[in-house]
């Protein structure tokens, strides 16, 4: 446990990374309790009272229904914390599978592979995502897919080329040559060398993760209404943006807070942990 | 050398290829049909009959997809049948527009991010060095669609500085500029950051050098040394970065181009994918993709030019 | 204005490009007192209008939004035109005089000196008779076909003067077909030499105004005929720029780059409280028609009960104040007010009835209530009213899942000729665009037009009955009280709860005099300057 220790201790001594934590844990614990933090319920409509400003009763006021946008901003950070923990395990899964079956693999299947990743990758992210939408129609899982499709392919060529640079190292061959199997060559030495940067990689990707979510949302098609999302939130409010812009402007702050929170908190990692480690490898 | 570039542009062309089959294939699971979208509700079946077949549709997928990209091999991407206008003469209409935005913004990024990457990179470890430093990480992680939206709100809507929409009347340049300037900052402020972080890091390296340790010991002044030795060699991981961000950038375009209502290929693929204009869809991706496919491959070549060791890899 | 404009205005299609025409008045607006462009540049007689697409075609014969007749009756001529002001009526143009001799026959003479640009000549009785004849020529396929549908033919008396035949008496005709669409007067000589139809820029013009330029997604220019030799047009040129949203339109109006715009529901009374500088804000009645639709067909739908529920379960004040932002009235069915055939109340009052929608689904078997889907369009208003249609209608126990489509998809919904969908399409957030004859909006409701238009499928015989008669009945009232009867069967079917007329509020500035429908649509070329 000596190492969390010096976790802490370090983090407490880079004031990023503090302040970064302390972003995340703000985001984590909305989330987590939610339900206790609105004030009202974030679906009910008001509409006698839509389009009023920030008051005592509403915290950051109405939106265009008369619904509470201080518990649909709430409400929202769960979509949010949701979106990254799935995605973002999904294409650590995906990635980290077909990333060690191009690295260690024969050499057609990582070319193919690879092809499949720089593929992927060579999509402008939205446009793919809009293409997407449109084959599955909007809705949470949507999202989930495209955002998936868009980010495995960063893990994948990462976890290729830390295999194959690790299936080179002598103790590797050797045990090979001693007739090791694949499975218990990635998975007892391989698999524990690799995790390690590839968990920072995936703490610095949430925020462009809940950026994607917020931004096709933001578009109109991403959740489904009347499902709370920030990037919704900000889409009913843009609508609105001259006459009542507190929608805008309470939409867009805990985007602001999130992203920022965990790029303070995993860069301060990244400098803890590993200060080589690059995330475009 | 030359090996690598064959090997690398083979690459190229087969992403785009497979890129334009995956996108053709999700295009035609996509329920909606464009030709009642075209002919409007007063449209006879045989009208739309006759679309179908004049658009190609009808035909087997797999022909539909050698056919385009025979044609595209030959320059060209079809026709619009919403305006009856040439695909190409669309698409690069709006392409202008979009690199004109990409270039005001990363050309800001650049005149602001290098300098303080270099003040950072002199000063390091400073308090302004870890202000610089933080200020950059902050600056990445603001969604760009965020900054757009409150910047449009801030200085176009409440103090009407700026104008909110559009892309100015051609011709007329301080017109066009003041319509860049809001989606030019919120586009380029994250980069300012990248840039930032990316030159003081390389700067940093290329200060340790033996070369530049010599020109100190020469009594050189400090600024001359950074501006005129290291610079140029510390700019160049900045220059290859420019390559692979061009995907980004159109990316956060197509939310700079809807809120600030611009033309631009970003809003060209939006509203054509809303309105199944298939071809229109087509040579748009296409066209974004080949760009983004282009500068990764000559961002990676100059790399392997300067890099032997890059050249093992692909 | 046509159906097809309902499903045209929805699409972004539009480069959103402001342009600048003239430098007007913009940076004078957006940056008070800094000066930065000159004031002439006002002075200039340029009027810049925004409108929802790009012409697509512009053959007459073959169009069918509304922008494409907008840009249309600016250049071409028709026998009679709509009267701009708040009433419907219509006005003569290339005619000098028209009259329906008996139910069948409508006798017209030209005025003559009409001509056509390019050297086409002069305007003649045998071009009205070429250009109303092709619309019903199978071979031109034309989308307005319909509205010419009982014309049997037009014979030329002489140069000027010809008579229009009729194969059944046409009630429409009057007010749908020859001021609108179907009324375009084509030169025959040169649409013939141009192949008998064409799609881009038309081979002449005969109007006050031509178009110069054509720029898809920027704009199209139109400028004045210089062979025109009628009451001289207001402007030197129009500037139509494509913009299908309407807050961009009105941003675009508020930086100056606009004289005149549709504006949104939404933005009206704020607008009209504090109108930009030198600008006017007008609210006009609309002819669109917003309905909460059910597929009778759908298993869980096919029962009468449910649907009746579904009717009681939606509140339309509610809806009207949040998504409509409390400026449009209710709808009774396809008709707005002050037309032929407008129903002066509905069955199932405009409040919503929580204990009738609940007793309702207890004896249709669903006593725990029932989920259902609501189709909805990707737009603001659409998604509000379906939100508050949802929220509210849980309250009687149907709990609804809001689906979005593009407009796109959202078109094929319940089109047969479009795969399977139609068979799984429960309830549908609708709306369409008319015309000021109630007859435009019945045709949508026949059974002919299931699994095409009418995606309730709503089968009446009596509806289709009533259809045929009053398409021919020459007496209004009993006209009117077969409207007012085909509406009822309509909502007595549960199929339908009709929502709101919607409202048009445009804004305008003060240089210029605009010329509109009742219904707040322009009528460009007779747009003048103040």
């Amino acid at each position: 446990m000596n190492w969390i220790k010096q976790f802490f201790f370090r983090l407490y001594h880079e004031p990023m990374g503090f302040f970064g934590m302390i972003l995340v844990a703000l985001v984590i614990l909305s989330a987590l309790f939610a339900p206790f933090l609105t004030t009202h319920d974030h679906n009910a409509l008001d509409i006698a009272n839509r389009l009023a400003g920030p008051s005592a009763e509403h915290w950051m006021g109405t939106d265009q229904l008369g619904r509470d946008v201080f518990s649909r901003v709430v409400m929202g950070s769960r979509i949010a914390v949701w979106v990254a923990l799935v995605t973002v395990s999904m294409s650590l899964g995906i990635g980290l599978v077909l990333g060690m079956m191009a690295g260690y693999g024969p050499k057609w299947l990582d070319a193919a592979l690879l092809l499949l990743f720089d593929t992927l990758r060579s999509f402008p992210t939205i446009m793919f995502a809009l293409a997407l939408v449109t084959v599955f129609g909007p809705s949470l899982q949507t999202v989930v897919i495209v955002i998936v499709a868009t980010t495995f392919p960063v893990y994948g060529r990462m976890v290729r080329t830390q295999t194959q640079a690790l299936g080179n190292q002598e103790f590797i061959v050797a045990e090979e040559a001693m007739g090791a199997g694949m499975v218990r060559i990635l998975g007892i030495h391989i698999l524990p060398n690799i995790v390690g940067p590839l968990f920072i990689v995936a703490s610095m990707d949430i925020p462009v993760v809940v950026t994607i979510e917020a931004g096709l949302s933001f578009l109109g098609v991403g959740v489904r209404p009347p499902t709370p999302s920030w990037g919704s939130i900000l889409n009913d409010g843009y609508a609105y943006i001259r006459n009542t812009p507190w929608i805008i402007i309470f939409g867009g702050l805990p985007l602001i807070v999130t992203t920022l929170g965990f790029t303070f908190l995993g860069e301060s990692l990244r400098d803890i942990f590993d200060p080589k480690l690059r995330r475009d490898l | 050398m030359l090996f690598y570039l064959l090997k690398r542009v083979g690459l190229a062309v087969v992403i785009v290829v497979v890129a334009v089959v995956l996108l053709y294939s999700m295009i035609h699971v996509v329920p909606g049909d464009p030709a009642s979208v075209i002919l409007g509700p007063r449209a006879t079946p045989e009208m739309k009959q006759e679309l179908h077949e004049l658009m190609g549709l009808d035909r087997p997928f797999v022909v539909q997809v050698v056919s385009f990209l025979g044609k595209v091999a030959r320059g060209d991407l079809g026709m619009d049948f919403f305006s009856q206008r040439p695909v190409a003469q669309i698409v690069f209409k709006q392409l202008d527009e979009t690199l004109v935005l990409v270039l005001a913004s990363i050309g800001w990024a650049m005149l602001l991010g290098i300098p303080l990457g270099c003040y950072s990179a002199v000063f390091r470890n400073t308090f302004s060095d870890k202000l610089v430093g933080f200020f950059s990480i902050g600056v990445i992680a603001v969604p760009s669609f965020v900054v757009a939206l409150y910047s449009l709100l801030l200085f176009a809507v409440t103090l009407k500085w700026l104008p909110a929409i559009g892309a100015g009347e051609s011709g007329q340049y301080m017109d066009q500029l003041r319509h860049l300037i809001l989606p030019a900052f919120a586009i380029g402020l994250g980069w300012v950051g990248y840039i930032a972080r990316l030159v003081r890091a390389s700067m940093l390296e290329v200060l340790n050098e033996n070369h530049i340790r010599r020109a100190r010991a020469f009594g050189l002044p400090e600024h001359m040394i950074v501006f005129q030795y290291a610079l140029k060699l510390a700019i160049l991981p900045t220059i290859t970065l420019l390559g692979t961000g061009i995907g980004r950038l159109i990316s956060s375009a197509v939310f700079a181009e809807i809120v600030f209502a611009r033309p631009g290929i970003g809003k060209l693929i939006f509203d054509s994918v809303v309105s199944r204009n298939y071809p229109l869809v087509m040579g748009a991706v296409l066209v974004s993709t080949v760009l983004f496919v282009l500068s990764t491959t000559v961002s990676d070549s100059v790399n392997a030019m300067l890099d032997p060791r890059v050249r093992e890899r692909l | 204005m046509s159906k097809p404009n309902m499903q045209f205005s929805k699409i972004r299609l539009s480069r959103r490009s402001f342009l600048k025409a003239s430098a007007a008045s913009a940076g004078w607006l957006m940056l008070p007192g800094m000066g930065m462009y000159p004031s002439w540049a006002q002075d200039s007689r340029v009027l810049r209008v925004r409108d929802y697409g790009d012409p697509q075609s512009l053959d007459p014969g073959i169009a069918s939004n509304l922008y494409e007749e907008n840009v249309n009756a600016a250049v071409h001529n028709k026998l009679i035109a709509y009267k701009p002001g708040s009433k419907w009526a219509w006005q003569l143009e290339a005619a000098q005089s028209i009259e329906q001799v008996d139910p069948t026959h409508i006798k017209f003479v030209l005025k003559p000196g009409i001509t056509f640009t390019n050297g086409f000549g002069e305007m003649t009785a045998e071009d009205v008779k070429f250009s109303y004849e092709r619309i019903i020529d199978p071979e031109l396929k034309s989308p307005i076909k319909g509205d010419w549908a009982t014309l049997e033919s037009v014979d030329v008396t002489d140069k000027y003067s010809g008579v229009i035949v009729l194969n059944k008496p046409f009630q429409a005709l009057w007010m749908t077909t020859l001021p609108y669409m179907g009324g375009n007067i084509v030169s025959k000589k040169a649409t013939l030499a141009a192949g008998g139809k064409f799609s881009a820029m038309p081979p002449c013009f005969s109007g006050p105004y031509v178009i110069k330029e054509l720029e898809p997604k920027q704009r199209t220019v139109l400028a004045r005929n210089p062979e025109w030799k009628g009451d001289p047009p207001g402007f030197d040129e129009i500037h139509i720029f494509p913009i299908d949203d309407e807050k961009t339109a009105e941003m675009g109006f508020e930086a100056g780059d606009l004289d005149y715009t549709r504006i949104s529901m939404s933005s009206y009374k704020n607008m009209k409280k504090n109108p930009p500088e030198n600008s006017v804000v007008e609210k006009y009645p609309s002819l669109y028609y917003v309905w909460l639709g059910m597929n009778m067909e759908h298993p869980k739908l096919s029962d009468e009960r449910v649907r009746q529920a579904v009717q009681y379960a939606v509140d339309i004040p509610s809806i009207l104040e949040a998504a409509y932002d409390g400026v449009a009235d209710p709808a009774t069915g396809f008709v707005p007010p002050g037309l032929v055939g407008h129903r002066p109340d509905t069955l199932v009052p405009f409040k919503a009835d929580f204990a009738k929608a609940k007793q309702l689904l207890a004896e249709a078997g669903y006593p725990d209530g029932i989920d259902l889907d609501l189709e909805v369009r990707n737009k603001a208003v659409y998604i509000a009213a379906g939100q508050v249609i949802q929220a509210v209608a849980a309250q009687a126990g149907i709990r609804m899942t809001l689906n979005l489509h593009d407009s796109g998809s959202f078109w094929s919904l319940g089109d047969e000729s479009k795969g399977d969908r139609w068979k799984k399409l429960q309830l549908v957030l609708n709306r369409f665009s008319s015309a000021p004859d109630p007859h435009y909006a019945a045709q949508w409701f026949t059974k002919e037009q299931v699994g095409v238009w009418n995606w309730e499928r709503f089968k009446n015989p009596e509806y289709n009955q009533l259809y045929e008669k009053a398409m021919a009945e020459g007496d209004k009232d009993k006209r009117d009280q077969m409207y007012r009867r085909m509406q009822e069967l309509m909502e007595a079917s549960g199929a339908y709860r009709f929502i709101t007329h919607e409202a048009v509020p445009v804004i305008y500035t003060d240089r210029i005099v605009p010329a509109l429908r009742p219904d707040g649509m322009p009528l460009l070329r007779y747009f003048t300057t103040a």
